[in-house]
C-alpha cells in the first residue's frame, strides 16, 4: 500500500473527519452559549444602571440648586455603589459640584442615558445630562468598567475552557482514528496478500470482542469457506486433468510407438482403433461431466411425470441380467409393485443403470448382486447390494463427489463419475442416497418419499 | 470405410447436403461420403443452406444445430413449412436432452451430439435413407430366417428358435433392416428406448446372446459385427 503523509491520510479517515466535525460543533455551541450569557448579562446590567441613572437624574432635577449641590456632595458622591460620577456645571461649563473636572465631551443634554468619555480620567461611563431651569447642567454617570470586566472574564473563560476541550476532542479523534487506521491498514494488507493468492492468511482478531473483531471473525469464516471450496474445485480440477491425461497419454504413446514399429495395414488399423477408443474414453468423461452439470442445473424437473419405479428398475435389471450371467455373478431381483412417484424416466433409468454398472464392475465372479424395492414408511426403498470390496465408512460421503475413486477401485476401468451422476439425479428428485455395509460388499440405498 | 454402404438398389447417386460452418468438420464429412459414392454438396452458412435444401433436390440433409446467419432449427422449421420432407439429421455440440427434444420436435429425424464417430453418422444416414415402410406384414423374412409377428415365433429354416421378449424385439429391429449397419447407440435407443451411454458392453452382450440362438454351430453366421461401427444382419443362408 502507498503511504501518503500521515496527516493527509488521517484527514481522509471517516473517523477523524467525524472528530473534526464534532469538535467544530462543540466549539460553536459553546461560543453561542457564552455569547448568550455575555449578552444577557451586559444588557440586563446596562438596563439596570440606565434605570438608576434616569431615576436619580429625575430626582435631582427637582431639587433646588442649593439642595442639589448638597445632595451631590453628601448623598450621591459617597454612595460608590450607585453613582460613581456626578457633576453640576455652570452654563459656561465651570464645575460647581461633583467629581467631574470638566463637562464630558459629546454628552447631549437630552435626559437619555448614553455612553461618553471622561477624558481626564480616561474613563468610559454611562451618563445622563440634563439642562436645569437655572441654566446649570447636571451630569450623573456610572462607571461601567464592570461590564468590560465581564467581557474579559467571558473571553478568558472561553479561552480556558473551549480551547483545551477542542484540542482534547481533536486528540481523542486523532487517536481513535489512528487506531482505526491501523486496524484498517492491517485488514487492507491482509486482503492484498489474500488477493495475491495466499488464501491461508486471516484477518487479525484482537480478542476484545468489539465490532472490529466480530467483523474480522465473519470475514475469516468466509475465507475458511472459500478456501474449502477452492480446495474442492482444485481437487476436482486435478482429478479431471488426471483422468483426461491417462487415456490421452496412452493414445499418444500408442501412436508414437506405431510410427516407429508398425508396418502392415492390419497393424495400422489396430493402432488407429485403439487410439480412437482412448479418445472416446476421454470424450465420455467430458460428456459425463456436462451431464452432471446439466442435471445439477435442475432444469429437467419440468419434465417430471408419474413413473413406476418398479417398472424402471425391472427394465434396467433385465438389461443388465445377461452381463451378470456372463460375469458369473448371481443376480437376484426382488421388486414389489410400488405407488407411482413423480420423476424423469430417462434419468431414473440412468441412475439405476449406473448403480448396476458399478455393482457389476466391483463384484467378482461367484459373487452376488441383489436389487430390491419395497414400500417403507412414507416412502419407497430401493437397494442394490453387492459382494464386492465394499466402501469403508469414512469414504461413504466422499464417493459421491465428482471423480472420487478409492484406491481399491483405481485398477478397475471406469471414470469415477457414476456415483456423482447418481447423486445429482437423486438430489434432483429429492431422494436420499446412502451407503451401507453388505458384509461383505456394499449396499446402496435410495429412499424416495411418496408423492 | 467400413461403416458406409452404398445403396445398391438405387441406380442414381444419393444426394447429400451438408450444412456446417466449421470448415474442417465439413471437409471430413464431404470427403467421407464422396468416397462412399454419395453426391455431396456443402453449404457453410444458414441462408445458403436453406436455399439449397429448399430446392428439394436432396435425399438427405446433415445440418449443424448452430449456424451463422440462420439457426438450424429455423431452417428446419422453414423446410417443413414449405412441405419439404427431406430427412434431416441435426448435429450439435449441445448434448442437453432438452436440445435433442427441441430438435426432433422442430421436424428433425435424428440428432447427433458432437463429437461423433463418422460410422455413427453413416449408419444413421443409411437408416433414414432406407427407412422401413410401416408395413402391415405379419411375417418378416431374411434369408432362411423367418419371424411370425402374430404367433411370435422365429425359425431358421426348419429349426425353431426360442427367444426372450427383449431378444424378440431386438431381432425384429434387425430383420426390418437387413444389410444395414446398426450402431450400439441406435440399438440402445430404438430397442430399449434408452438415450444414456452405458459404460459396459451392454449391447454386445445382448447381441451375442441373440447370435448364439440364431447362428447355430455349423450354420453360416447371419448376425455380423461391423468393426468400429456395430452390427448387421445379413441374408446368409
Amino acid at each position: 500500500m502507498m503511504s501518503p503523509p500521515a496527516v493527509l491520510s488521517l484527514a481522509r479517515l471517516p473517523m477523524f473527519r467525524l472528530a473534526l466535525l464534532y469538535s467544530a460543533l462543540f466549539a460553536l455551541s459553546t461560543l453561542l452559549l457564552f455569547a448568550f450569557i455575555y449578552w444577557q448579562t451586559a444588557v440586563v446590567e446596562t438596563n439596570r444602571v440606565d434605570g438608576q441613572l434616569m431615576h436619580d437624574a429625575q430626582f435631582l432635577a427637582h431639587l433646588t440648586p442649593t439642595d442639589l449641590k448638597d445632595t451631590i456632595d453628601t448623598r450621591l458622591m459617597p454612595d460608590f455603589r450607585r453613582v460613581a460620577h456626578a457633576g453640576l456645571f455652570a452654563a459656561d461649563g465651570e464645575p460647581i459640584a461633583g467629581n467631574l473636572a470638566s463637562f464630558p465631551a459629546h454628552l447631549k443634554l437630552n435626559g437619555i442615558v448614553q455612553r461618553c468619555d471622561v477624558i481626564d480620567a480616561h474613563l468610559v461611563i454611562r451618563a445622563v445630562g440634563l439642562a436645569l431651569p437655572d441654566g446649570t447642567r447636571l451630569v450623573i454617570g456610572r462607571n461601567v468598567e464592570s461590564l468590560d470586566t465581564l467581557q474579559t472574564v467571558v473571553i478568558h473563560a472561553l479561552a480556558l475552557g473551549l480551547v483545551p476541550a477542542i484540542l482534547l476532542a481533536l486528540a481523542a479523534g486523532a487517536l481513535a482514528s489512528q487506531r482505526t487506521r491501523k486496524q484498517l491498514q492491517k485488514v487492507h494488507e491482509t486482503a492484498e496478500r489474500i488477493m495475491k493468492g495466499d488464501l491461508r492468511e486471516r484477518l487479525p482478531v484482537q480478542g476484545g470482542g468489539d465490532d472490529f473483531d466480530r467483523l474480522a471473525s465473519s470475514v475469516n469464516n468466509m475465507l475458511d469457506e472459500i478456501a474449502r471450496l477452492m480446495d474442492d474445485v482444485k481437487s476436482v480440477g486435478d482429478n479431471i486433468a488426471h483422468d483426461l491425461r491417462t487415456p490421452l497419454t496412452r493414445v499418444r504413446a500408442r501412436l508414437e510407438r506405431a510410427r516407429e514399429s508398425v508396418t502392415t495395414q492390419g497393424e495400422w488399423q489396430q493402432t488407429i482403433d485403439r487410439a480412437i477408443a482412448g479418445l472416446d474414453q476421454a470424450l465420455r468423461l467430458i460428456t459425463a461431466l456436462l451431464r452432471i452439470g446439466e442435471i445439477e442445473g435442475g432444469r429437467r424437473r419440468a419434465a417430471f411425470a408419474p413413473v413406476a419405479l418398479h417398472q424402471i428398475a425391472a427394465e434396467i435389471a433385465e438389461l443388465y441380467e445377461p452381463i451378470a450371467e456372463e460375469k458369473e455373478v448371481d443376480f437376484v431381483v426382488a421388486l414389489d409393485e410400488v405407488p407411482l412417484i413423480a420423476g424423469d424416466r430417462d434419468l431414473l433409468s440412468e441412475l439405476m443403470s449406473n448403480l448396476l454398472d458399478n455393482a457389476l464392475k466391483f463384484t467378482p465372479a461367484g459373487g452376488a448382486i441383489r436389487v430390491s424395492l419395497r414400500v417403507e414408511g412414507a416412502g419407497l426403498r430401493l437397494e442394490i447390494a453387492d459382494t464386492g470390496p465394499g466402501i469403508p465408512p469414512e469414504l461413504r460421503e466422499a464417493v459421491f463427489q465428482r471423480f472420487f475413486r478409492s484406491d481399491a477401485s483405481r485398477s478397475v476401468e471406469g471414470y469415477g463419475l457414476g456415483l456423482s451422476l447418481v447423486d445429482a439425479i437423486a438430489k434432483l428428485h429429492g431422494f436420499t442416497l446412502s451407503i451401507g455395509d453388505n458384509q461383505p460388499g456394499c449396499v446402496i440405498m435410495l429412499w424416495c418419499p411418496k408423492a | 470405410m467400413s461403416g458406409i454402404m452404398k445403396t445398391n438398389d438405387s441406380p442414381s447417386l444419393v444426394r447429400l447436403l451438408v450444412i456446417e460452418d466449421d470448415q474442417e468438420t465439413a471437409d471430413e464429412i464431404v470427403a467421407e461420403f464422396t468416397e462412399a459414392g454419395y453426391e455431396v454438396r456443402h453449404a457453410a452458412d444458414g441462408p445458403q443452406g436453406l436455399a439449397l435444401a429448399g430446392s428439394g433436390n436432396f435425399d438427405i440433409v446433415v445440418m449443424d444445430r448452430m449456424l451463422p446467419g440462420l439457426d438450424g432449427l429455423a431452417i428446419l422449421g422453414a423446410l417443413r413449412q414449405a412441405q419439404i420432407s427431406t430427412p434431416v439429421i441435426l448435429m450439435s455440440a449441445l448434448g442437453d436432452v432438452d436440445e435433442r427434444v427441441r430438435g426432433l420436435k422442430a421436424g428433425g429425424d435424428d440428432y447427433l451430439t458432437k463429437p461423433f464417430a463418422m460410422a455413427e453418422l453413416a449408419a444413421r444416414i443409411e437408416a433414414l435413407l432406407r427407412r422401413p415402410a410401416l408395413s402391415r406384414e405379419t411375417m418378416l423374412k431374411v434369408g432362411s430366417l423367418e419371424m411370425d409377428l402374430i404367433e411370435r415365433t422365429v425359425r431358421r429354416g426348419t429349426r425353431e428358435i426360442e427367444l426372450l421378449p427383449r431378444e424378440f424385439k431386438l431381432l425384429d429391429y434387425l430383420m426390418r433392416r437387413p444389410g444395414q449397419v446398426l450402431t450400439r447407440a441406435m440399438l440402445l435407443e430404438n430397442v430399449w428406448n434408452y438415450r444414456f451411454i452405458a459404460e459396459t458392453n451392454l449391447v454386445d452382450v445382448h447381441v451375442g446372446k441373440l447370435r448364439k440362438k440364431i447362428d447355430a454351430p455349423g450354420e453360416a453366421p447371419m448376425i455380423q459385427s461391423v468393426r468400429g461401427s456395430g452390427f448387421m444382419l445379413i441374408a446368409n443362408g
